[in-house]
């Protein structure tokens, strides 16, 4: 995007800025949906199945309606509408048939909660149960029960390719090279198998929307959502509505980390209000809600085969990768698409087959979340890695570097690495380094004298490039107030990842002026905001960012040329600073910018120009989409490298450990601002380790989530920060990206959890290949026990709630202590 | 799930034991509420009346003298515990289980008598105060009368209160003065989270004594060891003692593994 600049020339970006919305939020000004209340406005809550497949026989809602204060009660069988992100294959409420615990059945919008609660409660459901299919090996089955017959008649996405009479809503392939020759020509092939469960993102404010349906069919939409134009697309497809009588507003948002990606409450909060008489509805999920009601991420079965040469080069992959979408294929056929041309991770392989699968269960269905699959398939990846050079007696280091992308490298997609693609070897360099990979300096070897503990270093890599369509547009404008000060509206929403910020360095820098006179809105509102395709992917700085700078640039055009008739000068000969603009050879005569900022006004009344308004336009370069049959093609915006380094401190007898450091660098290009690349570095990190350490969907034979909340769904705490934190950023300039950046919001999650296996198994052996990493997990691969796997438990009974009196049995229940 | 009920606040003893008499069994004692409201909330437990405590004259605060020992009272709340001077001094393993019990927050609500009323077989202030040799004394309307912890708890979340009772003092004996322990849970994350299991053991005159939780319907002591008994008679007895199952936080075989490897541990801590 830019030509290339010197550090000590930049100002503002690459340096330290406070957060542009920081002080609201720490002081509890700023407004969320949670907090929000219109005139009017009612309360939902939802009717939940305590099954995980069932018939619905009847429905029975004339008590809940009798009930005084309640003002809509809505059921399937009214709403004649399909939803779906890429498969259309969910309804607003389960018609005929439930597809997984905790699916809502029925809706109610009433004066107040309670009321609501209590309506909810009078709604009479009678079903029949039938077999469900819980696992998604099992779901693959020729026998099993189909968790959408109609899967054939479904509209989807044409990238993606439903096979209908199955559970597969998506298969995509891949093929490069010759597979068989490549295994053919390999001193050695290792084969295993890596899995992991769903889990839950756990934002801190849960899904919640307010929906007014008014008169005309004009909607509005208050929503905490990643994505304000995604829900206006998807409501007004879903509805047969034009885009301009919908419009969505999003406040500031608690958290999204993919959760929020799509559409979710808000089409049924607007039945209830159009059949409220358009008064506005409000929902708030609860936090069990969040476990089942809302999506989660998929689980993985990832089985992985691999050639190696005698020197330690991997000839062939044999990648086939099983994710289970749960009820509904919402993103996980695209969680799916990506990992088709990604999942054989930053390395340098000549022949790839891979298959990835995308299986409908009855369980809570997956979507997007933080690394879009990556976090999931690396596991087995980098886990897979560690134990293929143990078995040829190689370094895993030196084994890594042996076979990373290098410039030259083609990717499995076909894609040629660059000098500027990143680069993943130095990432992996600087968290070797920062861990003294290898060995044990004497602190630490005094620490296991002292401890009686183990002490393991482990390495994983990581990559990912922004799953999105090849189209990806965005857009922004940059508005001049009459004091000089601007105003950029951008749809990019600030969920945390610092984009606001990022934003108006990169906009302030551009335009010369101090931080300070550049404000990015918070607020974003579909009808005043330019386009953006979604907040997702960590794509927002590449192409949020350009089109910032694209904007600057236009509104600068249009002052220069005012001020160029201003000052009788050609515009070439023009420059400016953060006052106004001046003629280069003579800078005695300033136009300052609130002059020209709505026109240029002679002293004799006359005038020029207009307001100033730049508008940027940005659209992904360059991509094409993947062949179906060999996944060939340039799917990648940009690739974002890096690499973790973990030291873990092990009790071999009982499986218990602690993770002492974690070290991490990514390749961003160019640091836009150093503290929110650590903060994303820092915070990515520890979900990465929540995932690695303890989260995890349980289930019992009949498909009830046992554990939708915090009491036995644990997250990390501020106690669980490893020791030692260290993040190290890695600058190769992305020739296309703003000032050389490249995103890395998602990036920081992905391969901790191999990391801290690989430390794990350097300090007791222990051949984990199933993740979360439990104490007793490495116990039991310690001492070559079974390992257990109760993700879908034959003891659904606790010893804390062994009372059948206190047993959670019911979604619409709190689970207990 | 929606429920609704009756509160009330009585200022003196009499008038909640009344209260209790007359709705016993379709009332509940709330203290510091952390479980009450959040089985409430969950749809578990539908009481038609709550009866706050907090306000009872006399249920407050924590006292201590040679003849009467450690009285805790019910108003009295985890974090209030560990800020007590006395129990910081002298009854360190009470407040080692304390400051092991969820997060600060809910400390600052949770009460150690509603930890062992609630008889959860989780509790964190069992373990101790069976060690301890605590003794309860309940009140009604009939009268008062006392019995070791150790007879407290009959099953999970089951207790010998009848339903006009409330255990109104926990009593920590002054003879308990001097003994050395520790407490020890197997928790998921290093933050706040229910045990896994929890050891606690504790040495006095001669004498070992093991509270052990998470293991059996109830939480449960362990008496007649001796300091110089060997590891293996340890923690056979512990295991005797004990009868973990499988669950979604944990298999019963690494329940057994980590109680006897607690019991170990702690044993060598344990000067």
């Amino acid at each position: 995007m830019l030509e290339h600049m010197e550090p000590s020339e930049l100002k503002l970006v690459g340096r330290k800025a406070l957060r542009v919305e920081g002080v609201g939020k720490v002081t509890g000004e700023a407004v969320y949906v949670s907090d929000m209340a219109l005139p009017g406005m009612l309360h939902a809550q939802v009717k939940k199945s305590p099954h995980a497949r069932a018939r619905i026989i009847r429905i029975d809602t004339s008590k809940a309606e009798a009930l005084y204060g309640v003002r809509a009660v809505i059921v399937g069988k009214e709403l004649n509408y399909k939803l779906g992100l890429y498969v259309v294959d969910k309804d607003i409420l389960a018609k005929d048939e439930v597809r997984h615990y905790g699916e809502a059945v029925a809706g109610v919008a009433a004066d107040t909660i309670e009321i609501a609660k209590a309506a909810v409660d009078l709604i009479e459901v009678e079903y029949e149960v039938l077999p469900a299919v819980l696992n998604h090996m099992d779901a693959l089955k020729a026998d099993a029960p189909l968790v959408h017959p109609n899967l054939g008649k479904y509209d989807y996405v044409p990238v993606f390719s439903p096979q209908a009479g199955t559970n597969i809503p998506n298969l995509s392939k891949l093929r490069k090279g010759d597979v068989e020759k490549g295994f053919a020509e390999s001193e050695w092939i290792v084969e295993r198998e890596y899995t992991n469960p769903s889990v839950q993102h756990v934002p801190m404010e849960t899904h919640v929307a307010i929906v007014e349906w008014k008169t005309g069919d004009e909607v509005n939409i208050w929503s905490s959502a990643q994505s304000p134009f995604t829900v206006r697309n998807l409501f007004c497809y879903t509805f047969k509505l034009p885009l301009n009588k919908v419009r969505v507003v999003v406040p500031n948002v608690g958290g999204g980390f993919g959760g929020k990606a799509g559409i979710h409450l808000e089409p049924l909060l607007a039945c209830l209000s159009r059949k409220a008489g358009g008064k506005p509805v409000k929902m708030r999920a609860t936090r069990e809600e969040e476990f089942c009601l809302l999506p989660c991420r998929s689980a993985l079965t990832y089985r992985i085969k691999t050639g190696v040469g005698a020197a330690g080069k991997i000839l062939a992959q044999s990648l086939t990768l099983y994710w289970d979408a749960g009820a509904y294929a919402d993103y996980a056929v695209n969680v799916t698409r990506a990992s088709s041309y990604s999942a054989a991770g930053p390395y340098d392989v000549p022949n790839v087959k891979l298959d990835a699968y995308t299986i409908y269960t009855n369980k809570p269905y997956g979507t997007a979340y933080r690394g879009f699959g990556h976090v999931e398939f690396f596991w087995g990846l980098e886990r897979h890695m560690e134990l293929i050079a143990q078995v040829i007696g190689m370094d895993p280091l030196e084994f890594r570097m042996l076979n990373l992308l290098k410039p030259g490298s083609i990717t499995i997609t076909g894609e040629r690495i660059s000098d500027h693609s990143g680069d993943p070897a130095k990432c992996l360099e600087a968290a070797a380094k920062a861990i003294n990979y290898g060995k044990l300096t004497p602190q630490e070897k005094a620490r296991e004298e002292r401890t009686g503990r183990k002490i393991g270093k482990g390495l994983a890599t990581l990559h990912k490039a922004p799953a999105m369509p090849s189209f990806t547009a965005t857009a922004a404008v940059v508005k001049m107030n009459t004091d000089g000060t601007v105003i950029v509206n951008i749809a990019l929403t600030e969920i945390g990842q610092g984009s606001a910020t990022a934003m108006a360095q990169i906009a302030a820098e551009r335009l010369r002026f101090p931080l300070d006179r550049v404000k990015v809105t918070i607020e974003k509102d579909t009808d005043k905001e330019p386009y953006d395709w979604q907040t997702v992917a960590s794509k927002g700085i590449i192409l949020s960012g350009n089109a910032t700078i694209m904007a600057c640039d236009d509104l600068l055009k249009q002052a220069y040329e005012t001020a160029a008739q201003v000052l009788r000068a050609q515009a070439v000969d023009l420059d400016h600073d953060a006052q106004g603009i001046f003629v280069k050879h003579r800078r005695d005569r300033v136009i300052s910018f609130p002059q020209l900022s709505v026109g240029y006004a002679f002293p004799d009344g006359n005038a020029i120009g207009g307001p100033l308004i730049g508008v940027g336009r940005y659209i992904a370069q360059g991509l094409s989409n993947l062949d179906k049959e060999t996944g060939q093609g340039l799917p990648a915006l940009d690739w974002t490298f890096g690499a973790h380094g973990v030291i873990a401190e092990v009790d071999c007898e009982t499986g218990e450990y602690k993770v002492l450091k974690v070290a991490s660098a990514f390749d961003v290009g160019k640091v836009i601002n150093p503290d929110i690349v650590r903060g994303q570095a820092i915070g990515g990190m520890i979900q990465g380790l929540g995932t690695a350490i303890c989260e995890g969907y349980i289930y019992d034979e009949k498909g009830h989530l046992l554990n939708p909340s915090f009491t036995d769904n644990k997250i990390p705490t501020a106690q669980d920060l490893p020791e030692e934190i260290e993040t190290i950023a890695v600058e190769t300039a992305q020739l296309d990206g703003p000032f050389g950046a490249r995103g890395v919001g998602e990036h920081p999650m992905i391969s901790v959890a191999p990391a801290l296996g690989n430390a794990i198994q350097k300090a007791t052996g222990a051949e984990l290949l199933h993740m979360p990493i439990r104490f007793e997990d490495v116990w039991r691969a310690v001492n070559a026990k079974e390992p257990i796997d109760n993700w879908i438990t034959k003891t659904p009974t606790g010893s804390c709630r062994s009372d059948p009196a206190t047993r959670h049995s019911s979604p619409d229940s709190a689970a207990l202590p | 799930m929606l429920h609704k009920f009756r509160y009330v606040n009585p200022g003196d003893r009499s008038e909640l034991l009344d209260l209790l008499a007359e709705n016993g069994s379709s009332a509940k004692l709330l203290a510091g509420g952390t479980d009450l409201l959040v089985n409430i909330r969950g749809g578990v437990q539908r009481p038609q009346l709550l009866i706050d405590v907090k306000k009872v004259k006399g249920f407050q605060g924590i006292s201590w003298s040679v003849t009467d020992g450690l009285v805790i009272r019910p108003g009295v709340t985890i974090n209030e515990l560990l800020r007590d001077a006395t129990v910081r001094d002298k009854f360190s393993l009470l407040a080692e289980c304390a400051h092991d019990l969820a997060s600060y927050q809910v400390r600052n609500r949770a009460t150690v008598i509603g930890n062992i009323v609630n008889a959860s077989p989780c509790s964190d202030m069992a373990p101790g105060l069976l060690c301890l040799g605590a003794r309860v004394v309940i009140s009604s309307k009939r009268g008062e009368r006392e019995l070791p912890l150790a007879e407290f708890f009959t099953g999970v979340k089951k207790t010998v209160l009848a339903s006009d009772e409330i255990l109104e003092r926990l009593v920590v004996p002054a003879a308990a003065v001097g003994a050395r322990g520790s407490y020890r849970k197997l928790k998921r994350i290093q933050g706040h989270d229910l045990g896994i299991i929890g050891v606690a053991l504790m040495k006095k005159d001669g004498l070992i004594s093991l509270g052990i939780s998470s293991s059996a319907p109830t939480p449960v002591l362990v008496t007649g060891l001796h300091e110089g008994d060997a590891e293996e008679v340890l923690v056979a007895a512990s295991r005797k003692a004990t009868s973990p199952i499988s669950d979604v936080r944990c298999s019963k075989e690494y329940r057994e593994f980590m109680i006897g490897t607690f019991v170990k541990r702690l044993n060598r801590e344990v000067k």
